[in-house]
């Protein structure tokens, strides 16, 4: 595996490796860099396989972290290549010339993150959010509780307590209470 | 036709006599993964109610109820999680911030039946058939949503503060404060545990958004000695923080102390703009400690003419005489009072009231009184030599320091007691100079003191001599020969252990000063007696309704001398509840 690393930081500069374990490794690199790489991985050193490509939203530092995860069926090895990509202009090369498959990751990654891929083919379609209106739902922007709240109604019957509110009713709701005063009354 | 296209048809024959991949009965036979999120299971002896649950469910799936087996008590608010299944995701996040960590899941999965109402069941009260389940998700070990540490506070180094009476807690900054603030959950659960009830959480919140002055606002509503407070509260607040379960709990002392701090007595005066109204009702106050000047306070605000009686030179009462000052220095005190004075409440400094006549001419001629005279007779041990010169109490001691009167303890002291008087008077004679060793009947963890006070009191080098009983006191030369002997501990079921002493087994101590703090008892001797015979008392202290009052009828009491706690936030809450009781009991 050293090897395979070697040669490809003879091509491209690579920013970080970890080795999670003996079977699983991750590099970082730079977003340009990207097709020559996994076409440098899949034909010349037999990373055949594209097990999926999935988002982080970095919203601290207005990124989104790309990672395409390869598997290597010869030496059982998965390696996962990690880019960044600015959150405001999310737009990434599209891979499916590399492995056609692609395409569906793509247009998930496009619904559901907001992440486009020109030239990726039916990108635009709905994945699984027929008719949504929404900001894309896995960026952490989105309010999720707001969004079921507003969205889907409460069953009849439910009711909830605040904790301080109920204990003072039970343990102490006389204190200092005085029909008179209005400052130390809540 | 190839040989291999002959033979692999019987090849797939072979299967036929190995074991099938399929599940033959996937409803019964299918348990999920082991870390499988399924459904939710509460352990009730963990879960104390703090609706964090609640909270960061992003499905509002979740309501706090009220359930039978659980009381509501002051570290617990009886509530428990209700789930609504038809709303959940089984995301886990209710989970993974459980401060308790008694919300799990199990990995059961499979749920029928033609009830949908029975999809909203509270788990751990109703019998469900995964209860037992061992598997399922858990939070990791190494993996929170919650931070359970504590912004650490800078202190003065041991050797620098055991020689001296500077502050020891330096207070936080602005951003240790807010970084403090925002691990708040904001349950609430110790607003009920605070004897004054103060809305903990809110100026927590205030603190966050740096909104200084509404923190300030809402410590007022309930507190007005929060620079003292901030400083020496026993803060029981914090036992029953929702995160003190499995971490450490949030610096609700020390928050307070940073609102205070970062306010001078005139921002005070402009942040609160109370404005009194007076109506020409007259209220006497008779002790100027944290419980009178509080009553003092909130009469003051509805309007009430006050006149304090006190016999020290200053005010405060025990905060002053009873606090050394390295834990409270007199400046902070002072802030606090001076507020309250401001308002333009009278103070009679140095005016003992000894004689009946004077008492019969206070209660003549004001519509109420309210009593507060503290603790201040040191309880004896009632053992020989006693009486001998070098033998004074702890709370002689405090008080002689902070009138900073000459002072010689000499070079060896013994202090007798567990509690925070008895921590305050050895590491102050330990300031003063002296070898200073504790003697106490039971274990040190039995001690009622503080654990933090005991703590620094052993970085400070004092020596604690644990289950062990003074027995006589001797005059040997110009020192003292300290006799004592060593307890052994009955234990009983359900009851606190015994100290019983062991015969043969004494020893004896050559000492300079003894100092005695095993307790402190109110002296009513300024009550006439014809009132003194009338008020009720219990084991010692005055007996008092729920609106502060004695069982004669226009004089209300409150402090050391009725409560049993016997702390400053006691106090304080005394005098607000017999504040707005007085009030009530004027307006009838």
């Amino acid at each position: 595996m050293e090897q395979i690393l070697n040669r490809l930081k003879q091509k491209i500069e690579i920013k970080s490796v970890i080795n999670k374990r003996a079977d699983l490794y991750f590099i970082t690199i730079k977003k340009e860099h990207i097709e020559l790489v996994l076409s440098h991985l899949k034909q010349q050193e037999n990373f055949t396989h594209l097990a999926f490509l999935q988002a982080v939203d970095y919203i601290e530092d207005d990124k989104f972290q790309l990672t395409y995860m390869l598997y290597n069926y010869d030496i059982k090895v998965n390696l996962g290549i990690k880019v960044f990509i600015d959150r405001d202009k999310s737009e990434m090369t599209s891979i499916h010339k590399l492995w056609p498959h692609a395409w569906q990751y793509q247009r998930e990654l496009k619904e559901l993150f907001g992440i486009d891929f020109p030239g990726s083919p039916r990108v635009d379609e709905s994945f699984v959010l027929e008719g949504w209106e929404e900001i894309p739902p896995m960026r952490r922007d989105f309010d999720t509780l707001a969004y079921s709240v507003k969205t889907f109604y409460q069953r009849p019957g439910r009711t909830t307590n605040d904790p301080k509110r109920y204990m003072k009713e039970k343990l102490y709701k006389n204190f200092a209470k005085s029909p008179e005063s209005g400052r130390n009354d809540e | 036709m190839s040989l291999k296209d002959i033979i692999s048809p019987f090849n797939v024959w072979k299967r036929a006599a190995q074991k099938p991949w399929t599940i033959k009965d996937p409803l019964n036979d299918r348990p999920g993964a082991d870390n499988y999120r399924g459904f939710h299971k509460n352990d009730f002896d963990k879960c104390v109610g703090c609706g964090t649950c609640e909270d960061i469910c992003q499905n509002a799936a979740i309501d706090l109820v009220p359930v039978q087996t659980v009381e509501t008590d002051m570290s617990d608010s009886g509530l428990r999680p209700k789930i609504d299944y038809g709303r959940c995701c089984w995301c886990a996040l209710c989970v993974d911030v459980c401060p308790t960590g008694s919300l799990t899941m199990s990995n059961d999965y499979t749920w029928v039946t033609d009830d949908p109402e029975e999809y909203r069941f509270i788990p751990g009260a109703d019998k469900m058939k995964w209860d037992d389940c061992e598997k399922g998700y858990k939070r990791a070990e190494n993996f929170q949503l919650i931070d359970f540490d504590r912004i650490k506070m800078n202190e003065l180094g041991v050797e620098e503060r055991s020689s001296s009476f500077i502050e020891m807690v330096k207070g936080y900054s602005k951003e240790q404060a807010i970084e403090e603030a925002e691990r708040c959950l904001e349950c609430g659960i110790c607003v009920a545990r605070c004897p004054a009830h103060m809305d903990i959480p809110e100026y927590i919140k205030a603190i966050r958004e740096d909104d200084i002055e509404l923190a300030v606002q809402i410590l007022y509503k309930t507190n007005p000695f929060s620079a003292s407070c901030g400083r020496i509260c026993t803060h029981h607040c914090e036992d029953v923080c929702s995160l003190a379960h499995n971490g450490e709990p949030i610096a609700i002392r020390w928050l307070k102390r940073y609102i205070l701090d970062q306010v001078s007595p005139e921002e005070i005066s402009k942040i609160l703009k109370d404005i009194i109204q007076t109506n020409n009702k007259k209220i006497a106050i008779i002790g100027a400690g944290p419980g009178g000047l509080s009553a003092a306070y909130y009469l003051r605000l509805l309007g009430y003419e006050i006149e304090i009686f006190e016999s020290n030179e200053k005010g405060g009462g025990m905060l002053r005489y009873g606090i050394p000052e390295y834990r409270l220095p007199y400046d902070q005190l002072d802030k606090d009072i001076d507020y309250i004075v401001s308002l333009g409440v009278k103070i009679n400094y140095n005016t003992k009231i000894s004689e009946e006549a004077k008492f019969n001419e206070i209660y003549n001629s004001h519509d109420a009184l309210f009593i507060s005279p503290g603790l201040w007779n040191s309880i004896p041990v009632n053992i020989t030599g006693e009486e001998l010169p070098n033998v004074i109490s702890g709370i002689d001691l405090l008080n002689k320091v902070t009138n900073k009167e000459e002072i010689d303890l000499g070079s060896k002291v013994a202090v007798i007691g567990g509690g925070n008087s008895a921590m305050d008077a050895a590491r102050t004679a330990k300031r003063l100079g002296a070898d200073v060793e504790i003697y106490y009947r039971r274990r040190i963890e039995d001690m009622p003191a503080d654990v933090e006070e005991i703590e620094e009191a052993q970085d400070e080098n004092v020596k604690f001599f644990p289950q062990t009983t003074p027995l006589e006191i001797k005059k040997d030369g110009s020192g003292l020969k300290f006799i004592w002997g060593n307890n052994k501990m009955i234990y009983e079921e359900g009851k606190r252990p015994k100290p019983v002493l062991i015969k043969g087994e004494t020893f004896e101590t050559n000492l300079d000063t003894f100092i005695i703090a095993i307790g402190q008892n109110a002296d009513l001797s300024f009550l006439p007696t014809e009132i003194r015979d009338n008020i009720e008392t219990k084991w010692g202290k005055v007996v008092v309704n729920e609106l502060g009052q004695t069982s004669v009828e226009k004089v209300f009491s409150g402090g050391d001398a009725s409560n049993s706690k016997a702390d400053a936030v006691s106090a304080i809450a005394d005098g607000h509840k017999a504040a707005v009781g007085i009030d009530r009991y004027l307006n009838k």
